[in-house]
């Protein structure tokens, strides 16, 4: 039986990633407009077509109202008040990892991100993102005898110019929504991934970010591209430093698939997310699209939503090739006054096309945990599938959790289904576990874990096991 | 759009009443709702200013109740007709609601009404004159199944408004039937007040013409251990809105809806509802059918809030949904907003067409694709309309909805 004085609202375990690394850093002064665009262009030395990119996407995002749809609540954002550029200093441009900042590979190793490479035994290749810049990737030579390109954004437009004109901003374009078009505007940073054709990628790749400064926003930028018959498993990794401030994180990622292709794209998203009071923590709204451009190409998200105050994030699949399948595999978790609208689009064009939509949504405390998502069968879409499938959990008489699924259908030879659960923690289960000698908050957290499981089984190793312990975490404490 | 010109200017017209000039008052701002917001998104802008277009009628044509012949032990009414209803039995009484009591009721609602939530209302009892306004108030046992009539004759528009109380412990069987002429619009409105421990079996058919247009909301306020069951259905408008507000106002109050709606040609039937658990305890248990055909366009969005205080609700929501043509569409959106904890919820939804290895086991018995495709059409069908209070033996639903064009 659960004991209702039991419950208590507080996680009492501090976020262990909160601490801020003493560095010096580079940062341009607070706002945004034409000339601050031009110098981050100008810092990174860009070529002259990312910079009208840029100042095309500044333009329309003037033009645009933020979005008000999302079930959130939040103060407003003063976009003038934010630095859009910040750097750790370096002298001169690194060309072994023993020359990075110690302090730097000190942050990373107390996150458990190896960047160093004695490290191999994770076999994982690992682009970290500090504030605005990249500031390693490891695996880069082993990688490169592949043909795979794995580095930086900003190093991509350097030496991959021609790759980057052609892709960047197909996905989603910088007119997509009020938040593609600032990060189209003012992008700094983030991986760019490139699987040349019949290659599988010999090690999972990894990007991580973190954001260290309490007054800049992040806004990376990643672009995938899987050849024709390639394959890659991406996963990405974020957290921040405790600031009672609101810290704007506004990303897109953006997944090509070719023929045959096939991207796997992982995330464990862990931002600082404001204390028990709702003060502080990383303003989360992010653009992540997919796009499986070539038959039977294959785009599969997996996402594991722990952090951010608010998160706002919505990644889809278009799928346009014959045969090809998109999935999305979510658990979003929310406690104390954190908000998340999460959910995805899998926009069905091409014939034969199926996706999979699993979301587990688990919200405690006061917090508010919304799926929201479409599934549209255009009318070429002959022969597809779509299946979603999405469950809440809810614990504790103050969260919230809702469902928004749209469907549209304009194609009667396809079909979708869709359903949807809420439910508590079973009293009988956990009655079942604590008489077998499992204390309290362990049962919850294997029955939390179990209502997970499906989600779970698509992560990656390294992040399932990591997932789990995160969930256990975030949960302690608040459940009775 | 005479109707909306006439709500800008907000001529002092003296005949109108009291509430008609509070709705005109409160449309006169923003006469027509906003096409962005979720409700009225998808809904065609371009047949919403069609139902619009035809001018308001006081006169009633004289109207024909075109279904099978009334039988004695059938209570039917029309709402626009003047004579004064006072139905008294040993077991029951039927009285119309005094005017004082109508515009009290009226009056409390429309001060909960949010503008593109109850644009249809607001349109309804503004435009409603006394005389097609019917007020209700049943009490007894043993009473008779009731037919409630609305209709609009041809080039006319029509606002049509039902107040039904229910008295506690009152046990109902009512049919409502909406008619649309060629070329009308009708606008109906219909708010039902349950009082403890009633009961209610509600059939709502709305059946169009030729290029006829209908607004249709429902209020539902459901007091304690009262019980209302819901089976509607929709077909041959050109255009058809059906608003569905149910509000269990102290929970412990069961909720059985079952409604569909059949697009054809190039029509647009949309479904709305909102369901509110204002208490512990509550059972919803819906499911909304949609067929679209041809050109057409079937919409369906459902809503379940679940506030803090509704612990123990049981509610499900199924949207089921045929798409039978290339260039027909469907849209669903089922919702769930939930706060409390101890609750049980769900939704499902799915898109498809006719099952074809059903169809093709019925040929391989010697039955022709048309009959095989009816047959199972008719089954689809029978669910709902198994569920309409009195239709079911006497109004050949079944036929009319397969054998039509």
């Amino acid at each position: 039986m659960v004991n209702e004085n039991l419950v208590k609202d507080v996680v009492k375990e501090p976020y262990k990633y909160g601490f801020v690394t003493d560095i010096e850093t580079e940062k341009i002064e607070k706002g945004l407009n034409e000339d601050i665009i031009k110098l981050i262009s100008q810092k990174k030395e860009e070529p002259k077509f990312l910079l009208d990119f840029r100042l095309k996407a500044f333009k329309k995002w003037q033009k645009m109202k933020e979005p008000d749809w999302a079930a959130l609540g939040y103060k407003k954002i003063d976009y003038q008040d934010i630095i859009y550029y910040s750097a750790p200093k370096q002298k001169e441009k690194i060309s072994s990892l023993d020359e990075v900042d110690p302090k730097l590979l000190e942050t990373f190793d107390k996150l458990g991100i190896p960047l160093t490479e004695q490290k191999k035994l994770t076999n994982v290749a690992v682009d970290a993102v500090f504030d605005s810049v990249s500031i390693a990737t490891t695996f880069r030579e082993e990688l490169a005898e592949h043909g795979v390109i794995f580095c930086s954004i900003s190093e991509a437009v350097k030496n991959h110019a021609d790759l980057i004109e052609k892709y960047l901003g197909t996905v989603v374009p910088a007119s997509d929504n009020y938040f593609a078009a600032l990060n189209s505007a003012v992008f700094s940073d983030g991986s760019f991934v490139y699987i040349p054709k019949g290659v599988t990628c010999p090690m999972d790749l990894s990007s991580y970010f973190r954001i260290n400064s309490g007054d800049s926003g992040q806004f990376e930028r990643t672009l995938i591209i899987a050849e024709e018959s390639s394959s890659v498993s991406y996963l990405e990794g974020c957290t921040a430093p405790m600031f009672d401030t609101n810290t704007l994180h506004a990303a897109v990622v953006e997944l090509i698939a070719l023929d045959d292709a096939s991207i796997k794209y992982s995330t464990v998203q862990n931002w600082y997310a404001g204390d028990e009071e709702g003060i502080g923590g990383i303003f989360n709204f992010v653009t992540k699209r997919g796009k499986c451009l070539g038959k039977r190409s294959k785009i599969s998200w997996s996402q594991v939503e722990t952090g951010s105050a608010i998160t706002w994030k919505y990644p889809s699949c278009l799928l346009l090739g014959e045969e090809s399948i998109g999935e999305f595999y979510s658990v979003a978790l929310t406690n104390n006054l954190q908000q998340a609208d999460t959910g995805t689009k899998m926009i069905h064009i091409g014939p034969k096309t199926k996706s999979t939509i699993v979301s587990k949504g688990i919200s405690a405390g006061k917090s508010k945990n919304s799926y929201r998502g479409l599934v549209k069968m255009g009318t070429k879409a002959t022969g597809s599938r779509n299946y979603s499938q999405c469950d809440s959990m809810l614990i504790g008489d103050q969260a919230s959790a809702n469902t928004f699924p749209y469907i549209k259908s304009q194609q009667p030879n396809s079909e979708i289904e869709h359903e949807a659960s809420t439910c508590r923690i079973s009293e009988d289960q956990l009655f079942y576990l604590q008489s077998r000698g499992i204390e309290f908050e362990e049962a919850v957290s294997m029955m939390v874990s179990g209502f997970c499981r499906d989600v779970f089984n698509q992560l990656p190793m390294e992040f399932a096991a990591e997932a789990d312990k995160l969930l256990a975490l975030k949960l302690e404490g608040s459940v009775g | 759009m005479e109707i909306i010109e006439k709500i800008k200017t907000n001529k002092s017209d003296d005949n109108l009443t009291e509430i008609q000039k509070i709705c005109l008052h409160k449309l006169q701002s923003s006469p027509l709702p906003n096409p962005k917001n979720e409700l009225w998104r998808l809904s065609s802008k371009s047949k919403l200013s069609n139902f619009l277009d035809y001018s308001i009628n006081e006169k009633d044509s004289k109207f024909d109740i075109p279904f099978p012949k009334d039988s004695q032990s059938t209570i039917r009414l029309i709402i626009g007709d003047k004579c004064q209803i006072k139905l008294i039995d040993k077991n029951y009484s039927i009285q119309q609601l005094s005017e004082d009591e109508l515009q009290k009721y009226i009056k409390e609602q429309i001060s909960f009404f949010k503008q593109n939530e109850n644009w249809s209302d607001l349109l309804n009892l503004s435009l409603s004159c006394k005389n097609n306004i019917l007020g209700l108030k049943i009490n007894g046992s043993k009473i008779p199944p009731i037919e409630i009539f609305s209709h609009a004759s041809s080039n006319s528009l029509k606002a049509k408004t039902l107040v039904i109380f229910l008295e506690k412990n009152c046990d109902i069987e009512l049919l409502q039937v909406n008619l649309g002429k060629e070329n009308s619009s009708l606008s109906q409105s219909t708010f039902f007040c349950l009082r403890e421990n009633s009961s209610v079996n509600h059939g709502v058919v709305s059946y169009g013409e030729n290029r006829s247009n209908l607004l249709n909301s429902l209020n539902v306020i459901q007091q304690k251990n009262s019980t209302y069951n819901l089976g509607s259905l929709h077909f041959k408008f050109n255009y058809a809105r059906f608003e569905i507000s149910i509000k269990q106002s102290a929970g412990n109050a069961k909720t059985n809806i079952k409604g569909m709606q059949i697009t054809k040609k190039d029509e647009q039937i949309s479904t709305y509802t909102k369901i509110e658990f204002n208490g512990p305890n509550g059972f919803l248990d819906q499911i909304n059918k949609s067929l679209a055909d041809n050109k057409s366009h079937a919409i369906f969005e459902g809503s379940i809030i679940v506030p803090k205080i509704a612990q123990r609700t049981d509610a499900s929501q199924l949207s089921r949904n045929l798409l039978l043509s290339n260039l027909a569409q469907i849209d669903t959106k089922p919702q769930l907003e939930i706060i409390a904890d101890d609750v049980k919820c769900k939704h499902g939804a799915t898109i498809s067409q006719l099952n074809e290895e059903e169809l093709f086991y019925m040929r391989t018995r010697g039955i022709t694709l048309t009959q095989a495709s009816k047959l199972q059409l008719s089954s689809y069908f029978q669910e709902i309309i198994s569920f309409i209070p009195i239709s079911k033996d006497k109004w050949d639903l079944l036929d009319k909805l397969l054998n039509e064009d």
